[in-house]
C-alpha cells in the first residue's frame, strides 16, 4: 500500500485510522537514511523522538482526539526555529553546544496540532544567504541536481520537501529565503504578510522583515499548516491582531484582478523564467483573472533598500552571540575585548561578519542619514507604490528569481549573489505575502530544473494569495513533477 | 591670569528609579525591584529575554508605562502623545542583548517642572523629559562575600528591569538644593508608590552634571566644563561629590583654563573613602551607541482618555500634603516634615486625627494631638521595636482614644505613653486600658490632699523651699505625688493645690 504525501492526505488517513502516524514518520525516516547523504538537507534527525511524538499523536487519536488537524504529518524545521530541548546553531559555529530552554510559537502550535517534528535542516549562518553554501556543517543539495544549490537561506527545509522526505517544512523568509528555494526546488513557499505568524522563538536577523513560513508540495497545505501557525501572540508584539480565518480554497480566480509588474519582465531573466510568467498569467486569464499591465518603479531600489535595513538590524540582533552567556567562547584570551574580539571573530563566517560590519557602518554618526535612513525613506517609496498599486489590483504576478539553480561555488561575489533576490526582498520590505509555486521547467547544460513563479498579495492579504495558488495548481500539473532520486 | 572674584555652581540631575513592578520592563519575568524579590540570590530570577537567549522577543510591559506616566503627571510633564522605543547599541558583559531598549527621541514624558523647599526657601526645577528603559545586570569583580576571583561575574536578576531616567534642566545651584530636589523626587516617587525608593538597594540613583560659572577679576565670566558624576546613590553622596566638585573644577581651570565647549565634557566617578570624584571617560572615547527605531516592538499611542485615567490616579503629592498640615491644621513645619517622610506613616496620621474628629475633636486639634502621639509615645516605640509607627500594632481608634482622654482631663502625659505603649499588643479601647491600668488620671481633692500630706511629711525641707518661692523645688514634691499615686494623679491639681497650700 502506498502511503499519503501530502499533509492533508496523511493528515486524513491518520486522522480516519487508514494510516498510523507511526507508519507514516518511519517511512519518511527510512526515506532520509536513503537519500540525504546525497543532499545533506537535515542537520539533524531526531528518529527516537519523532517516533515517540508519532506514537502519541496515534495515542491522542485512539483517545477521540479530533482536535489534531495536523495528525502525523512530518515537519522539518529551519535550524533558526527554536524548538525546545533541541540543539539550534543558525548554520553558525557561535552556537555550538547550546540548546533551547523553550520552544518557538510556531513549533508549539504544529506540535498541538498533531505534527510531529523530524529534525533541524541546515540554512545559511543565521538566515544570511541564497545557496546554503554559508553553512558551518556544509552545503546542500539541490535534489534536482546534486551539484547545484536548493537557494537559500532556507535551503535545507526546500531540499527535504523537494526529496520527498517531509511534506511540510519550516523556513524563514526575510528578503526570500523561502521563496527563492522553493523556486529552485521546484515546491510550493509560502512567505506570510508581516506579523502573520509570531516570531517567537525564530532567531532573529531583521525583524521588521523577518517571517517564519511553510515549504509544501501543495498550497492546499501551506494553507493547512497557515491555519495552523498564524494568529497573535502577546509574547511577539508585532504580531497581527486580525486572526487569518479559514481559508476558503474553493472556486475559480473571476473577478480577480491581477498585474503584470513589467519592470520584472527582463532580457536578464532566464528565457523560461519569463515564459513560465507567461504561461501563469495565461492560466489565470483562462481560470477567469483580468491580466493588468503594472509598473513598480521603486522596486529596482529594494536590494540597495534592503541591504542597509537588513544588516543594519542584523548587527545588533547579532550582538547577543558574544561568548558570554552560551554559544561558543574564543579559549585563552586575556581581557574582555580579545574574548569578545575572538569569539565573534572565529564563531561567525564571512557573510555574517560583513553583515554586522555592513550594518555597524550604515547605523554609525556620521553616516546614519546618509544611509539607514535614506534607506527608510526608500521603504516608504516602495510600500507606497505598493498600497498605490493594490489599490488597483488583487495580486501581482512575477518571477520569484532570475534564473534556476546555478551549480556550487558559482557565484562568489557577493553582491551578485545578493541580486538573486531582487523580486523576492520588496515584499519583506513592503510587509506583503507572497507564494512561490513551481511553473514550468528550464533546461540549463544538461540538467532539467523547475522555474517559480511569485504571487504577491497586500499586506494581511494572506488568504487571496494561497487561494489563487491552489486554484492555479488545480488547474495545472507543474507542482506534480519531483526529482528523480539517486 | 585673573582672579576670581566669584563663582556660581550649576547642576542638572539625571535620576534613575528603578520601578516596583511585578515583571520586568519588557519581559514577563519577576522585576528584582519589587518588595517581594528583593533578597533574590543571584542569577535565580531570569527569564529567557533578559538573559537575551536567541529567539526571545521583548513586550513591553503596561504597568511600568502608567507608572512612568504617574510620575510625569506629578512633575507637570508633557505625555506624549506618541512615543517609540529605540536600541542602544553597546557591548558589555552585563548587558545581554548588546543593546539596551530606550526612548531616544520620543520619550513618554516632556518638559515639567518640580518645585521643593530648599535651605533657602521654595525652588523651582524644570524637567526637561523622562524616559522609560531597561536596567542592565551587575557586574562583579569579586564574590559576593568580598573574595578575591580571577576574572569577573555577572548577575542578571537585574537585567530587564524597567529603569525611569528623569533628566532635568540645569536649574540647581547648590548641593545642598541638590540634595532637597533629590529627597523631594523620592518621597513623590514613595507617594506615587512607584518604588519603595531605598537608596542602598539601588532603587534610586543619581548621576549630577556638574560646572561653575567663575567671574573674573576683569569681569568676564568663563564656564568650567561639564562633569557627570555616575550612579550616586545616597544623598550624602550626592552632597559631598558636587561639593568636592566646585572646589576641584576652580583648580582645575586655574591649571588648565579649559572652558565648557564640545569635547570638554567628562565622566567622573565618586571614590567615598577618598572623598573625591575620579575621571571614568573623557568625550574623547565616548560611545557611538548606534540608535535606531527597536523593530521587535511597536511605537506606542497615548489617547487624552488614558492620560486622564492616569491623572484620576494621582494622589495629593507630598508637598502639598505638608503644606496642607502646616496652612490649615497648624503643625509645625518640622512635624509635617517627620509624618510625611514615609507615605504610609502619614496616611496612618491622617487615619489617627480623622479618628479624632469623628469623636467630635476640631480639625486643628485632631491634628495636633496625634502628631503629637505618633512623634513622641510612637517614634520612641518604634525605634525600640524597629519597626515603623503605623506598624506597632495600635489602631487609629486606640490612639484616638488616647488622645480624647488627654483633651478631657482623664489621662496625665506619663500614662498617655503608658497606655500607648500598652494598646500596641492588645485590642482594648484606650479607656479600659487606661482603667484596668490604673492610670485614670485623679483630680478628687481630697485623694490628692493626701498625697500631698504625704509628700511634704517625707520632703520637709522641699515644702519650705517652695513657700519660699523656689519654684525648683516642687519637682521633688510632685515626684513623690506621682510615685505614691501610681502616675494617676493630675498634675496641674497638684501644682494649684500646692500653691494654694504653701504660697
Amino acid at each position: 500500500m502506498s502511503l499519503p504525501t501530502t499533509a492533508l492526505d496523511i493528515a486524513e488517513a491518520v486522522q480516519t485510522g487508514s494510516a498510523s502516524a507511526r507508519t507514516i514518520i518511519d517511512a519518511a525516516i527510512s526515506r532520509i537514511e536513503a537519500h540525504d547523504a546525497a543532499i545533506t538537507a537535515f542537520e539533524d534527525v531526531r528518529a527516537d523522538q519523532a517516533r515517540a511524538m508519532a506514537d502519541a499523536v496515534d495515542a491522542r487519536i485512539a483517545s477521540g482526539d479530533t482536535n489534531l488537524p495536523l495528525a502525523g504529518v512530518p515537519v522539518a524545521v529551519k535550524d533558526c526555529i527554536a524548538v525546545a530541548g533541541e540543539p539550534m546553531t543558525c548554520g553558525s559555529r557561535i552556537l555550538e553546544g547550546y540548546v533551547c530552554p523553550f520552544s518557538a510559537t510556531a513549533i508549539e502550535r504544529l506540535v498541538n496540532a498533531g505534527a510531529v517534528l523530524l529534525g533541524r535542516t541546515r540554512c545559511d549562518e543565521f538566515a544570511m544567504g541564497s545557496s546554503t553554501e554559508h553553512c558551518v556543517s556544509g552545503p546542500v543539495s539541490n535534489p534536482w541536481a546534486t551539484d547545484r544549490v536548493p537557494g537559500g537561506s532556507s535551503g535545507g527545509s526546500a531540499a527535504a520537501v523537494a526529496a520527498g522526505f517531509v511534506p511540510v517544512a519550516l523556513g524563514t523568509d526575510t528578503g526570500g529565503s523561502i521563496r527563492q528555494p522553493a523556486a529552485l526546488c521546484g515546491i510550493t513557499g509560502f512567505k506570510p504578510s508581516q506579523g502573520r505568524v509570531p516570531r517567537w522563538g525564530q532567531v532573529s536577523f531583521a525583524p521588521s522583515m523577518d517571517q517564519i513560513g511553510p515549504f509544501t508540495r501543495t498550497a492546499a497545505d501551506a494553507a493547512a499548516v497557515m491555519q495552523v501557525i498564524s494568529g497573535h501572540d502577546e509574547r511577539d508584539a508585532t504580531s497581527a491582531a486580525d486572526a487569518l480565518g479559514m481559508i476558503d480554497l474553493d472556486g475559480d480566480l473571476s473577478g480577480l484582478r491581477i498585474g503584470i509588474t513589467k519592470e520584472h519582465r527582463s532580457d536578464d531573466n532566464h528565457p523560461a523564467v519569463n515564459a513560465a510568467v507567461d504561461a501563469a498569467a495565461d492560466t489565470c486569464r483562462d481560470l477567469g483573472a483580468t491580466i493588468v499591465d503594472v509598473s513598480l518603479k521603486a522596486t529596482d531600489l529594494g536590494i540597495a533598500c534592503y541591504y542597509v535595513i537588513g544588516p543594519a538590524e542584523a548587527s545588533s540582533n547579532l550582538a547577543r552571540f558574544d561568548g558570554v552567556r552560551y554559544g561558543r567562547r574564543a579559549a585563552g584570551s586575556s581581557d574582555l575585548a580579545e574574548m569578545y574580539e575572538r569569539s565573534r571573530t572565529e564563531g561567525f563566517g564571512p557573510e555574517a561578519r560583513r553583515r554586522i560590519v555592513l550594518g555597524t557602518w550604515v547605523l554609525s554618526a556620521g553616516y546614519y542619514d546618509a544611509y539607514y535612513n535614506r534607506a527608510l525613506k526608500v521603504r516608504r517609496l516602495i510600500s507606497n507604490e505598493y498600497t498605490a498599486q493594490f489599490a488597483n489590483v488583487d495580486l501581482l504576478l512575477g518571477p520569484t528569481t532570475p534564473a534556476p539553480a546555478f551549480r556550487k561555488g558559482a557565484i562568489s561575489d557577493p553582491v551578485s549573489m545578493y541580486l538573486c533576490d531582487r523580486y523576492t526582498v520588496t515584499a519583506n520590505i513592503a510587509g506583503l505575502c507572497g507564494c512561490s509555486i513551481p511553473f514550468g521547467m528550464a533546461q540549463d547544460d544538461d540538467d532539467t530544473l523547475p522555474v517559480g513563479v511569485q504571487l504577491l498579495g497586500p499586506v494581511l492579504g494572506d488568504a487571496t494569495v494561497l487561494r489563487a495558488a491552489h486554484v492555479l495548481q488545480s488547474a495545472s500539473t507543474h507542482h506534480l513533477a519531483q526529482p528523480v532520486m539517486a | 591670569m585673573t582672579d576670581i572674584i566669584d563663582r556660581r555652581l550649576i547642576v542638572g540631575m539625571e535620576v534613575h528609579v528603578e520601578l516596583a513592578t511585578e515583571a520586568k520592563m519588557f519581559a514577563l519575568g519577576p522585576n528584582v525591584a519589587h518588595p517581594s524579590r528583593f533578597d533574590s540570590a543571584p542569577n535565580t530570577i531570569c527569564d529567557p529575554v533578559s538573559v537575551a537567549l536567541p529567539g526571545a522577543l521583548p513586550t513591553m510591559n503596561h504597568d511600568a508605562l502608567e507608572m512612568a506616566m504617574l510620575v510625569g503627571t506629578a512633575l507637570n510633564c508633557e505625555i506624549a502623545d506618541r512615543c517609540q522605543w529605540d536600541r542602544k547599541n553597546y557591548f558589555y558583559p552585563d548587558l545581554p542583548k548588546g543593546y539596551q531598549i530606550s526612548q531616544y527621541e520620543h520619550p513618554i514624558c516632556g518638559r515639567g517642572e518640580l518645585t521643593f523647599d530648599g535651605p533657602d526657601g521654595a525652588v523651582t526645577v524644570r524637567i526637561t523629559r523622562a524616559h522609560l528603559e531597561e536596567d542592565t545586570g551587575k557586574s562583579g569583580h569579586e564574590l559576593p562575600g568580598g573574595e578575591v576571583i580571577d576574572g569577573s561575574i555577572v548577575d542578571y536578576n537585574r537585567s530587564g528591569s524597567p529603569l525611569l531616567e528623569i533628566v532635568t534642566e540645569p536649574d540647581i545651584t547648590s548641593a545642598a538644593d541638590a540634595v532637597a530636589f533629590g529627597r523631594e523626587l523620592r518621597s513623590i516617587c514613595r507617594a506615587l508608590g512607584v518604588t519603595e525608593g531605598i537608596m542602598q538597594k539601588g532603587h534610586m540613583r543619581f548621576e549630577p552634571n556638574i560646572n561653575l560659572v567663575l567671574t573674573l577679576g576683569d569681569g568676564r565670566e568663563v564656564r568650567t566644563p561639564i562633569v557627570e558624576i555616575k550612579n550616586l546613590n545616597s544623598f550624602r553622596a550626592v552632597e559631598q561629590a558636587i561639593a568636592h566638585e566646585v572646589t576641584r573644577q576652580e583648580a582645575q581651570w586655574l591649571d588648565d583654563g579649559l572652558e565648557m565647549g564640545p569635547g570638554a565634557k567628562s565622566t567622573r566617578g565618586w571614590d567615598e573613602k577618598a572623598q573625591r570624584t575620579v575621571l571614568q571617560r573623557s568625550k574623547e572615547d565616548a560611545h557611538d551607541y548606534r540608535y535606531f527605531p527597536e523593530p521587535d516592538l511597536v511605537p506606542l499611542e497615548v489617547d487624552q482618555a488614558w492620560k486622564d485615567k492616569i491623572a484620576a490616579r494621582l494622589p495629593e503629592l507630598p508637598r502639598a500634603r505638608r503644606a496642607r498640615w502646616v496652612d490649615v491644621l497648624g503643625l509645625t513645619a518640622k512635624d509635617a516634615a517627620a509624618l510625611a517622610e514615609e507615605p504610609p506613616t502619614a496616611d496612618f496620621f491622617e487615619a489617627c486625627a480623622a479618628a479624632m474628629e469623628a469623636q467630635g475633636m476640631s480639625a486643628s486639634d485632631a491634628a495636633i494631638a496625634a502628631a503629637k502621639l505618633l512623634l513622641n509615645a510612637g517614634t520612641r516605640l518604634a525605634n525600640e521595636r524597629t519597626c515603623a509607627v503605623e506598624a506597632l500594632g495600635i489602631t487609629a481608634d486606640q490612639i484616638a482614644g488616647i488622645a480624647l482622654m488627654r483633651a478631657a482631663g482623664d489621662l496625665g502625659s506619663t500614662a498617655a505613653d503608658e497606655v500607648f505603649e500598652v494598646l500596641c499588643d492588645s485590642e482594648e479601647s484606650a479607656a479600659a486600658a487606661a482603667e484596668r491600668l490604673n492610670l485614670l488620671q485623679v483630680s478628687d481633692a481630697s485623694a490628692l490632699n493626701a498625697w500631698i500630706d504625704e509628700a511634704l511629711a517625707a520632703h520637709p525641707q522641699a515644702g519650705e523651699d517652695f513657700a519660699a518661692g523656689k519654684d525648683a523645688a516642687m519637682g521633688r514634691i510632685m515626684g513623690h505625688v506621682m510615685k505614691a499615686s501610681g502616675g494617676s494623679a493630675d498634675a496641674g491639681m497638684v501644682r494649684a493645690r500646692l500653691i494654694e497650700r504653701l504660697r
